[in-house]
């Protein structure tokens, strides 16, 4: 039996930011010709789905949106989401083997709390997609390996605090590159720690220095982990025709990752070289995930030679990981020291900026600290809009690990903020054990429920 | 007067059609002699009661392309590929005498990025040559955006081989697909000749018998084609009689609405739809001997269930085997089958009601059930596989992917309001299935010739598939293989749909389709080209079409059912 790779293909030739922005009808027009003309979807090792709409039920299990989800998403968001499900569905039921989601719009840099548009993303595909197996299939551990060009921050906020999803990402340094965040030293909360995992490459790093870092942490670190799922957050803005990034990695490379790193299912993140880089790097993806040659997919102009890494990258390369493994062996007795300086809460204060809608967030994140399991948070979120005006808003996030005291305990948290609900506009509570979402309008004076 | 004709598998079904009336009809068995001899035994008898009143048009439809391929009778192709970056060419199968490799490349917006070698060339045709192979197919990805590729091969080849018979890949199809394009035009090159010897031969008894009526070919989409014009792609006439069959529906129902046609035959039981007074077509094309390729097609699914099926009681549940071993029991077979279940049921007067009631009984006495009630356990258990079958078409026809917003909100769950019987063993079970599946079981008249009929009033179809490129201002059209400079600056989508109109009645009066003939719209879309913030061009991909359908004034018997 030949391997079966399942494929969305949405390339919502009807949806775009802007007419003339990067993420618009264009993007996956030249990657469709390629693939159509190479006729993979007849190939009996590929198997394609039509996708499906996501439920707002499905977002909520992910997102806080403010003021509500209808209000951040459109259809093209919902079928994009919803793409990823229909693989989930498809993996599960062993329909495939595994699955290639390649869906528009984006979304690994949206965060819990949404405001409005970052990094080209409402909502997030995969962390929406990894909550629904979760919950439908009960998976427990999850990896997602981030192959896109920027910091999968969206991918790091939704699962800062959670211990059993690991999330890595390699991506150019963020001094040099939106969104300007994922250093060495973002490695997870307190309860979490030692399970984000960054690895921050100097700009024009090639095919060679990528797959040292794959062959020499990211693969390691996987097989030490030992997930039930394994998800490539699958950017393709790495490639070095890419005209927002400076790296210098290969259709070729893409490919070889994709056979090395195994994904069970792969989701199209950024990448905006639409004629020189995704035809070719899309028609690789697909080929080495169905276990076909990808010896023939090349750039017109691809010379194997130009992608050689220099003796200095490779220095800051080892250097880099050297330092990270140490890291990851000594994580648990890291965290446990963590939490043992922060007591029985742990509070953290950040902003975070809306690129795409020019909107900045405040935000104060508090979590509890349980020696049973990784505790709940509360966020209290502020977004200051290009318009003036601002909301505030409080979530309780109840992860699915939640021991019965925290569970009690966040409930009455979500409560006490409802009937008291000083200076907010919503109160929400994202109850993952009882799969019940709660949105309090305050205004309103009334609850909505999921 | 009209004349269709249908030379199947198991029959030869023809019918002499006059001012909306079924003058005559004839269904004899096919000879195993050959297709002329079947085809001039149903013929003479229509040309007998046209009694030389005039013919204005005869549609064919045989079998055989489908024979030429059963049996391995194609001529023998060299192919010659360009496949450029991709794909391991390596893994390709294509059924070709020899293939061959050679370097260059297009890409998809049909600018070169890899040129041709001269020398493998010129190695190749010294192969071919060797060979001894007298037909070559070129065929290059991305060969409908840019054709240089295969005419520099080509003409090397016509100079240095002037007695080759060649054809390239974009003169037969541009749609997107290169290997579907690759089996299409080595189909097409390798049935060409035989094709045209059967129908010069057809001409000519024609000839013989006064005939002047212009000859019709009818295509797997239902739609027909003057002769000569048929001559440049045979392969699409293959699945003809499905076609057929599903038009003749077309032409015997109520207008517009969306049916289920049902051919319940001896071994095999086939199914096609149509929606909303459309027929469906396969998505992608149709499936030739295991190879996908480009032929446009219907959708029709055949299920190994039929009239002849042999039935088994195993661990006392009956089973219905998806294989024959000879007629029904009741006509002397060896063994159980639907039929015998049908006799004993009261819904056929076919075969020995003794020998029907003798199997069903041995049958039944494994399920401790009357012969009664067994024929009745069958026939249910044979209606609800049919209902499934078509439940899954629907399913699957819902399941197609689309690629933009609009389509996948808009595509709902439709059900059959007809299913329609043609076949032979059709309308004893029809009123069963239709209860099952809660719709109208039809059983029009003349429906046992609905595919001459389908035949016979099969219109001219043509369609056009266009794709501008402003920035490199370039027009292509799928189907016939143009590429040229656009002869006007693009400005607009209004501006490119009047374009293609305009070329669909050029074209379209060449078939000799008249010019009050209605045009249709298939699909716009437009793509802005931004470079750098900028947009520096724009992509439309535009299809127009006279439909594929039938003359509507030509039968009157479908009126008088519609006022029912």
């Amino acid at each position: 039996m030949p391997n079966k790779t399942g494929l969305v293909f949405f390339p919502a030739f009807d949806w775009a930011i802007t007419p003339t922005h990067p993420e618009r009808e264009e993007r996956l027009l030249y990657t469709r010709d390629q693939l159509f003309e190479e006729g993979i979807m007849d190939l009996p090792e590929v198997v394609e789905y039509k996708p499906r709409l996501a439920t707002y039920k499905d977002i909520a299990r992910v997102h806080f949106c403010v003021p509500d989800i209808k209000a951040q998403v459109t259809e093209a968001h919902l079928i994009a989401a919803g793409g990823t499900l229909v693989l989930a569905d498809a993996l599960m039921k062993k329909e495939i083997d595994n699955g290639f989601a390649l869906v528009r719009p984006p979304g690994h840099h949206s965060m819990r709390v949404v405001h409005g548009n970052r990094g080209f993303c409402n909502i997030h595909n995969e962390a929406i997609m990894i909550e629904y197996l979760r919950k439908h299939y009960g998976l427990k551990k999850i990896a997602i390996v981030d192959t896109d060009v920027h910091h999968g921050d969206g991918t790091q906020d939704v699962y800062w605090h959670d211990p059993d999803v690991l999330f890595i990402s390699f991506h150019q340094d963020g001094r040099t590159l939106y969104p300007g965040s994922g250093f060495a030293d973002e490695l997870g909360g307190p309860t979490a720690f030692g399970t984000t995992v960054n690895i921050p490459l100097l700009p024009h790093t090639t095919d060679e220095g990528i797959h040292y870092v794959l062959d020499n942490l990211v693969l390691p670190i996987l097989e030490d982990f030992q997930p039930d799922l394994i998800v490539n957050s699958a950017g393709q803005d790495n490639h070095y025709t890419d005209p927002l990034a400076n790296m210098r990695f290969t259709a070729h490379g893409y490919a070889l990752l994709n056979e090395k790193l195994k994904p069970d299912l792969a989701v199209l993140e950024g990448g905006y070289a639409i004629e020189t880089a995704l035809p070719y790097v899309n028609t690789g993806i697909i080929l080495a995930m169905a276990g076909l040659d990808y010896s023939c997919v090349r750039e017109p102009d691809y010379r194997p030679e130009n992608f050689k890494e220099s003796p200095e990258h490779m220095d800051y390369i080892k250097d880099l990981i050297a330092y990270l493994h140490e890291v990851w062996k000594n994580r648990k007795a890291l965290a446990e020291q963590r939490q043992r300086r922060t007591g029985g809460y742990y509070e953290r204060r950040r902003t975070v900026y809306y690129d795409t809608d020019n909107i900045r967030e405040q935000q104060e994140e508090k979590v509890k600290l349980c020696a049973k399991c990784p505790g709940y948070q509360v966020i209290r979120s502020r977004g200051l809009y290009p318009t003036r005006t601002e909301r505030t808003v409080l979530a309780v996030a109840l992860p699915w690990q939640a021991c019965s005291e925290c569970q009690e305990e966040a409930r009455s948290v979500y409560q006490e903020y409802v009937n008291n609900p000083r200076g907010l506009d919503f109160v929400y509570l994202q109850d993952k054990p009882r799969d019940t979402y709660l949105q309090y309008s305050v205004s309103g004076r009334s609850e909505m429920q999921l | 007067m009209l004349i269709g004709l249908d030379v199947g598998g198991t029959y030869t079904d023809a019918v002499l059609i006059d001012h909306g009336k079924v003058i005559e009809k004839i269904k004899i068995p096919t000879k195993p002699e050959g297709l002329l001899e079947s085809l001039l035994s149903a013929l003479d008898p229509l040309l007998q009661a046209a009694g030389g009143r005039e013919i204005q048009r005869i549609v064919l439809s045989t079998t055989l392309i489908t024979n030429l391929i059963a049996t391995n009778t194609v001529d023998p192709v060299a192919l010659v590929l360009i496949p450029g970056p991709g794909l391991n060419p390596g893994s390709y199968k294509f059924k070709a005498t020899q293939s061959y490799i050679l370097s260059g490349a297009i890409d998809y917006r049909g600018r070169e990025i890899e040129p041709l070698k001269e020398n493998e060339i010129k190695a190749c045709l010294e192969a071919i040559k060797k060979e001894g192979i007298k037909r070559v197919a070129i065929v290059g990805k991305f060969s409908q955006r840019n054709n240089s590729h295969e005419q520099a091969v080509a003409s090397y080849f016509a100079s240095h081989a002037p007695e080759l018979q060649i054809i390239m890949g974009h003169q037969v199809t541009g749609r997107l697909n290169f290997p579907r394009r690759a089996v299409t035009t080595l189909l097409t090159l390798a049935t060409r000749e035989k094709f045209e010897n059967f129908y010069m031969q057809v001409l000519q008894v024609l000839k013989e018998r006064g005939i002047t009526a212009p000859l019709y070919i009818l295509k797997a989409d239902g739609g027909t084609l003057p002769f000569t014009q048929s001559l440049t792609k045979p392969v699409e006439t293959i699945f003809s009689g499905p076609a057929a069959s599903t038009l003749g529906v077309l032409a015997l129902t109520p207008k517009g609405q969306t049916s289920v046609v049902l051919d319940i035959g001896g071994t095999t039981t086939d199914l096609a739809l149509i929606l909303s007074g459309k027929p469906l077509l396969a998505s992608r094309g149709a499936k030739i001997n295991n190879d996908y390729t480009q032929v446009r097609a219907f959708a029709t699914k055949s299920v190994a269930l039929g009239g002849d099926s042999i039935l088994r009681v195993n661990n006392n549940s009956l089973e219905i085997l998806p294989q024959r071993e000879g007629p029904a029991y009741c006509l002397g077979g060896p063994q159980p089958t639907p039929t015998d279940a049908m006799r004993v049921a009261g819904l056929t007067e076919i075969g020995d009601e003794r020998r029907a009631y003798e199997c069903m009984k041995r049958l039944g006495a494994g399920l401790n059930l009357s012969p009664k009630d067994t024929a009745d356990l069958v026939l249910k258990q044979m209606v609800k596989k049919i209902a499934q079958e078509i439940d899954d078409m629907f399913l699957s026809w819902e399941q197609e992917p689309v690629y933009r917003i609009w389509e996948i909100l808009q595509k709902q769950k439709i059900r059959p309001q007809n299913v329609v019987g043609i076949g032979g063993a059709a309308p004893a079970v029809l009123s069963l299935l239709g209860e099952e599946m809660g719709c109208r079981a039809l059983a029009p008249p003349h429906a046992e010739v609905a595919n001459a009929i389908g035949a016979a009033l099969a219109k001219v179809n043509l369609r056009l598939s266009f794709h501008f490129d402003t920035e490199r201002n370039f027009y292509f059209i799928e189907e016939n293989g143009v590429q040229e400079k656009l002869p006007i600056p693009i400005l607009s989508e209004d501006q490119a749909k009047d374009f293609c109109f305009t070329r669909l009645r050029q074209e379209g009066q060449k078939l000799g389709i008249s010019s009050d003939e209605e045009l249709e719209l298939v699909y716009s879309e437009v793509f802005n080209m931004v470079r750098g913030w900028r947009t520096t061009g724009k992509l439309y991909d535009i299809c127009v079409q006279f439909p594929t359908g039938i003359m509507e004034n030509w039968l009157e018997e479908r009126k008088d059912q519609s006022a029912e």
